[in-house]
């Protein structure tokens, strides 16, 4: 069964399993530099799902896992990430910006107009 | 990879049935990474569960679980300890099944200070069966029974087990995961009771007549009705009126445990010390 998604599915700093994904945005508010935000999708039930949409911009912190009520999404390990010989993004300005715009357009993507 | 959840919960039982940004989720999630960082296995912890959305929590984790009756965690975990003093006994319990139907298991489990784990989700109605007052529920909130208003007086779960004699007491909330999974660890370490209340939301049933229709604006309010025990105790009474505080409020190292106390009971049956008296405990009566 693949409920769990905890292996990184190829060198992500982050990555979600949309299946379990029931919309909450929690995870969106608790990012600091608007790496996720969410998406129409007509099969679930809110209308919507969730969608990594910057993925350089991840610096790593681990909120969004913990914040997650469902287990939808992961965050790499920071040793491991390191040891493949990646490293998490640091918190630029471009990237607190965006969050505020995410979470001033309901949370949801910019590139999909408000909700 | 990330933190392998398939070794601590049971696969074929998710997805979970909470509704969506339901705290009880987080607080799960919290519990299973507290369980992995102090290296307990998983066969020598027990999770009781009562009945109410809190009561999912005892099916979802691989431990050693019993669902049980209304209230009566602590009924079953007190026989659970004393039969295996060495596990880790854990008691999952709401607002409703610790404070209302096992009010009274929960103040005599504070009383003898047995050594279980208390977690008390605290979502300020009663979620399950839709709206009805809670004894934590606001004064003035919007419920299915009181429809006008609230008008009885709110519970403070953590005055009361202070008051009933708990030795480790503290509050969070699961909008801070990382400072609840190091609360918990501590918790779960004390010996003794070890009461620790969880502010959750509940955006489906207290929020949808109270303006809090979505989990963001529900955990926004439970940020401003608490603040850090430091912060607390600077406080005038007057702006403390209405407010929580966060952390650890009450931890007794000095009081004695129940199960210790209990091995006296046995050895003096057996004839290897004399009978109990007053002198043993260094609490008077």
């Amino acid at each position: 069964m693949s409920t769990f998604l905890t292996v990184n599915p190829g060198d992500q700093p982050v990555w979600v399993n949309t299946s379990n994904c029931k919309a909450c945005d929690i995870c969106v508010s608790v990012c600091p530099s608007g790496v996720l935000s969410m998406v129409y999708e007509v099969t679930s039930t809110l209308g919507a799902t969730i969608a990594i949409e910057h993925p350089e911009s991840c610096i790593g912190c681990n909120e969004c896992e913990l914040s997650c009520p469902d287990f939808a999404i992961y965050v790499a390990d920071k040793k491991e990430y390191k040891e493949a010989g990646f490293s998490f993004a640091k918190l630029t300005d471009e990237a607190k910006a965006r969050q505020v715009a995410i979470a001033a357009n309901n949370y949801y993507s910019i590139e999909q107009g408000a909700r | 990879m990330a933190f392998n959840y398939e070794k601590y919960l049971r696969i074929q039982k998710m997805p979970t049935l909470w509704c969506w940004g339901c705290g009880d989720g987080v607080i799960l999630k919290a519990f299973v990474r507290a369980i992995e960082k102090m290296g307990i296995k998983q066969d020598d912890v027990c999770v009781i569960s009562g009945i109410g959305c809190s009561g999912r929590f005892s099916s979802y984790v691989d431990f050693n679980t019993i669902h049980t009756t209304h209230g009566r965690t602590v009924a079953y975990a007190t026989g659970v300890k004393l039969a295996r003093p060495d596990k880790v006994v854990v008691c999952v319990a709401g607002d409703g099944d610790a404070l209302a139907i096992g009010g009274n298991h929960t103040i005599h489990g504070c009383r003898r200070n047995i050594d279980i784990t208390m977690i008390v989700i605290n979502n300020f109605i009663y979620g399950l069966t839709n709206a009805q007052t809670s004894p934590t529920t606001p004064q003035g909130m919007w419920t299915v029974t009181q429809k006008i208003g609230n008008i009885d007086p709110t519970f403070d779960t953590c005055e009361l087990a202070i008051a009933s004699g708990a030795s480790f007491v503290a509050r969070e909330t699961m909008l801070d995961p990382k400072k609840l999974e190091k609360i918990l660890i501590k918790a779960l370490e004390h010996k003794g009771f070890s009461m620790m209340e969880v502010l959750s939301n509940c955006h489906i049933n207290l929020g949808r007549k109270n303006k809090m229709v979505s989990a963001m604006e529900n955990l926004e309010w439970i940020d401003n009705i608490t603040t850090s025990k430091k912060k607390y105790d600077a406080m005038t009474e007057e702006e403390q009126l209405n407010l929580f505080p966060l952390g650890i409020l009450k931890q007794d190292l000095e009081v004695r445990e129940y199960c210790d106390m209990y091995k006296d009971v046995i050895d003096a049956h057996q004839g290897k010390r004399a009978k109990i008296t007053q002198d043993d405990f260094k609490k008077k009566i």
